[in-house]
């Protein structure tokens, strides 16, 4: 038995204790993250598939738990991803100018991300969503960038304050009541639009997603590396929950468009995503530092997450939810892949680095199994989510997302390509050649349990796929058709263990030609063909600034005006209140009060008169 | 067990279909130039010549993606199906495995070429990356209308919609998409004006510039499967599939020649250019033709 307020309180109360822990040594209370995490996770996974979570509340006033599988699901996940990430901390700890508060802070972020998902109750939601903002939110500057985090604030706090307005509505609709269920049911008509519009606000302020993504690049490259990995991993998919409370649990009665027989808000949001699709892959094709590059990547995941869930049918739950656990898993490994890299060798920008693989083997192997699960190619998870998310695109013959989800697949290639070849392939540069080695054995732990578990979620997806039907169930979703070896789409089987085993035998059957031919004599990387021109240095036969400059050149005209917009925004506001500053808040204090005056009379103008 | 001696010999069958077959082209179209041409087995000559030759090798992931870029096709090449009979897996040939489990293939041969450590075979994986991007999504808008049409994603079972009584062939039911496929099916063969990633004058051979000996007798296996694997996908989706082997070699045989012939009569586009083409005309053919199929219900 495991009570979950228990849970939260001991990692509340750990946070405090590697708080302390810190001061005394800085790694004594990154260990404590390890443990506590680890805590977290083992008892809610391990309880939670029992169904033998207590929700029972003795301590903590006004908090109150339920255990949903939709909740648990996530939970387990981002609890899964806090624990892998944080067999990193020790080694990066001693970059930090506050290292006892980034433990502290960790398992704050830990704390808030379960309570959001074991709640019951709106009022609590919202405060441990509050805490997770604000935990991470001091996290980030850790990476020496304030301009960051502001960018996060400012995204997060309108996503806060969107769901804040939306809970309020469906308060007082609900006769001043915050129960999550009770209240979903009791807004109706244009205040359920609203609460709808609000909802997937902060669905989208959270997950990254077009409009609101600008602030997840800055955040992901500038944060420190495992708290990169968290937010990509874990934090992001707090978006991903609130997408699902909108688009299936609240989901508007509104318009309904006959011949693609969807909603129109749905549809709407579906095309949203699309969009969030071609921008991140565009935006990651053209990226130097390979950060950056994941991170844009995770933004174009984020929307097949919004697609699929926008379609909102059987194979399109399973395949969002799937790709969830799938890209959690493959970008967490890819970051910790990168974050490694930039420990041994002090920069993530690829055209600095070159040949990484000579040094690095195993972290190269992690990254590669976590791009081709990125990339959606077999045997790995995101090939599961993504031919159900295709499967259902194809069935509901939207033509126009098909486009984006098509261009973003094959878009993937490309760009998760690009730190393969740059940063860990090519020539070997002779700066770090000799400076770098294997990471530790330490950090070796999770990066080679996320490629286990890449693997195993593409090989055999069945207990996973039924766990989530249980959540397709509860939401009142059909469940998909799951057998021991084949998943059932709209217009097809997919068996993924039949195609590893097949996979397999190819290889083998490759390896074989491979061996019984002629041994073949190695060379130096140096002992190229160069047209017979005589080059001596390593740098001029790496070939990796601007990799697919002849595409990018195709768009780089178009790529600031995101970015533009919010900037003339901000400007925009910014005049607002000067605006108000010179009228209002003047040097002679006289029209002030007689503002002051004025806007009291007419807030109690139905009083006095 | 037995399926899986099944599947090898298909892509057995594959390799050895396409090396004639090519041979054989080569033949066609060195008499359209008014030369004699070699013989039609010199490419087996070239392969066997190859495997048995030692070779250079730039370290352990120069030879692990060989072997990963072999292995994937060969796996891709099991799931086919040849007839409506010969296959090996029957309801497992879904469309999108050919997609994608290509795609580690092209991985393993992307991930060897740059590790050679030559920026030639860099530059070749870049521009064969962008074509991909490019023929890539309106072939896949074309599949989406037969899938939507079908309501099935199986290539056999595409094949044998169009063979039942009442339904054309998609090659005369789709003839927008049709030509769409055509032009896609160029860019994925790298036919010339598409063959920019190889462009021998321009980047010697492009990802090949390392190879030689057994490796790139490997990756000339490679490539000649995935020929197979390509033109019998285009087999199966748009001329109805064969329901004997005599009429898939000779649908094989036509699609393969055609394609080739066209191609032989073009220059070489540069690689923005293939971009923008594939994205202007293709694009917007393969759009108007799911509109009109799957909204409209216009199929012939």
């Amino acid at each position: 038995m495991a009570n979950l307020e228990l849970i939260l309180l001991v990692v509340l109360l750990s946070g405090v204790l590697a708080y302390l822990g810190g001061k005394i040594h800085r790694v004594i209370g990154t260990i404590i993250t390890i443990f506590v995490s680890g805590f977290a996770f083992v008892s809610i996974a391990y309880f939670g598939f029992n169904d033998i979570l207590d929700t029972s509340n003795g301590f903590l006033p006004l908090i109150t738990f339920d255990v949903t599988y939709l909740g648990l699901y996530f939970g387990i996940i981002v609890t899964f991803i806090f624990f892998m990430v944080s067999f990193f901390n020790p080694y990066f700890i001693d970059k930090y100018k506050y290292p006892a508060v980034y433990s502290m802070l960790y398992l704050f972020s830990l704390a808030g991300v379960i309570g959001v998902f074991f709640t019951n109750n709106f009022m609590t939601l919202f405060f441990f969503f509050e805490l997770v903002v604000w935990s991470s939110l001091f996290l980030i500057p850790l990476g020496k960038c304030k301009h960051a985090a502001s960018w996060y604030y400012g995204f997060s706090a309108f996503g806060s304050f969107a769901l804040l307005f939306a809970i309020l509505i469906m308060s007082v609709n609900n006769n001043g009541s915050f129960e999550i269920a009770s209240s979903l049911l009791a807004v109706d008509g244009g205040n359920r639009i609203l609460v709808f519009i609000l909802v997937m606000v902060a669905a989208f302020a959270k997950l990254g997603a077009f409009p609101l993504h600008i602030w997840l690049p800055k955040v992901l490259t500038n944060a420190p590396d495992p708290v990169t990995s968290v937010f990509s991993g874990g934090l992001e998919k707090l978006g991903a929950f609130m997408a699902v409370v909108g688009l299936i649990k609240i989901l508007p009665s509104g318009f309904v468009i006959d011949v693609l027989d969807m909603h129109l808000s749905h549809y709407f949001i579906a095309l949203l995503g699309a969009l969030s699709i071609v921008f991140g892959t565009l935006m990651a094709i053209r990226q130097d530092d390979a950060k950056k590059l994941l991170a844009y990547s995770s933004m174009s995941n984020g929307g097949y997450i919004l697609v699929a869930l926008a379609i909102a049918s059987d194979t399109s739950f399973s395949g969002a939810l799937y790709h969830v656990l799938a890209h959690a898993l493959a970008s967490t490994a890819a970051f910790l892949a990168i974050g490694a890299v930039k420990r041994q060798t002090g920069t993530s920008k690829m055209s600095e680095l070159g040949g990484v693989i000579h040094k690095m083997p195993i972290t190269y192997l992690v990254y590669l199994i976590a791009i081709i699960s990125m990339a959606g190619i077999p045997p790995m998870g995101g090939f599961i989510s993504k031919w159900l998310i295709f499967q259902s695109v194809i069935n509901e013959g939207l033509i126009i997302i098909a486009i984006a989800t098509f261009f973003g697949s094959i878009g993937s290639f490309l760009y998760v390509f690009r730190p393969l070849a740059a940063l860990f392939l090519g020539q070997e540069i002779p700066e770090i050649k000799n400076i770098i080695k294997e990471a530790p054995l330490v950090m070796q732990i999770p990066l080679i349990t996320l490629s286990l578990l890449n693997i195993f979620t593409g090989v055999y997806p069945r207990d996973i796929l039924l766990f989530i039907n249980k959540v397709a169930v509860e939401l009142g979703i059909n469940p998909l058709e799951v057998s021991t070896w084949y998943v059932k789409g709209n217009n097809g089987y997919l068996n993924p263990a039949l195609i590893s085993g097949i996979f397999g035998v190819g290889v083998f059957v490759s390896y074989i030609i491979f061996i019984v031919l002629k041994k073949s004599k190695k060379v130096t990387l140096m002992d190229t063909y160069t047209a017979g021109n005589f080059v001596y240095t390593e740098e001029l036969l790496h070939y990796s600034v601007d990799f697919y400059a002849p595409l990018e050149r195709l768009y780089e005209k178009y790529i600031d005006i995101m970015k533009n917009f919010y900037n003339s925004l901000a400007n925009k506001v910014k005049e607002f209140g000067n605006f108000v500053k010179y009228f209002f808040f003047t040097n002679k204090p006289e029209v002030t009060v007689f503002w002051i005056i004025v806007v009291i009379l007419y807030l109690l103008w139905g009083e006095i008169v | 067990m037995i399926n899986v001696l099944i599947g090898l010999g298909v892509a057995l069958f594959g390799f050895v279909l396409q090396t004639a077959i090519g041979g054989i082209n080569r033949k066609i179209i060195a008499r359209l130039q008014k030369r004699r041409g070699p013989k039609w087995y010199q490419e087996f000559i070239d392969i066997f010549k190859l495997l048995s030759k030692r070779a250079i090798s730039h370290g352990w992931i120069f030879d692990f993606g060989v072997i990963m870029a072999l292995g994937g096709i060969i796996a891709t090449a099991m799931f086919m199906p040849v007839t409506n009979n010969i296959v090996a897996f029957g309801e497992y040939d879904n469309f999108f495995i050919f997609v994608y489990l290509i795609a580690v293939g092209m991985l393993g041969m992307a991930m060897s070429a740059s590790g050679s450590g030559n920026p030639l075979a860099s530059i070749g994986v870049m521009r064969a990356l962008t074509t991909m991007l490019a023929y890539e999504v309106p072939f896949m808008i074309v599949v989406l209308t037969i899938i939507n049409l079908t309501g099935t994603s199986s290539v056999g079972e595409i094949a044998l919609f169009q063979q039942m009584a009442g339904n054309n062939w998609f090659m005369i039911a789709l003839p927008i998409g049709f030509i769409v496929a055509v032009l896609s099916l160029m860019g994925m063969l790298g036919k010339k004006p598409f063959e920019t990633y190889i462009a021998p004058a321009e980047i010697a051979s492009g990802p090949m510039v390392e190879y030689g000996g057994k490796q790139l007798g490997m990756l000339f296996i490679m490539h000649e499967i995935t020929i197979f694997i390509e033109v019998s996908l285009f087999v199966h989706l748009f001329l109805g599939g064969a329901p004997n082997l005599a009429i898939f070699l000779v649908k094989y045989f036509s699609v393969y020649t055609f394609v080739n012939l066209i191609s032989n009569v073009n220059g070489r586009f540069k690689i923005d250019q293939v971009v923008l083409f594939f994205y202007k005309w293709p694009l917007l053919l393969a759009v108007i033709q799911a509109v009109m199929a799957i909204y409209l219900k216009w199929v012939i």
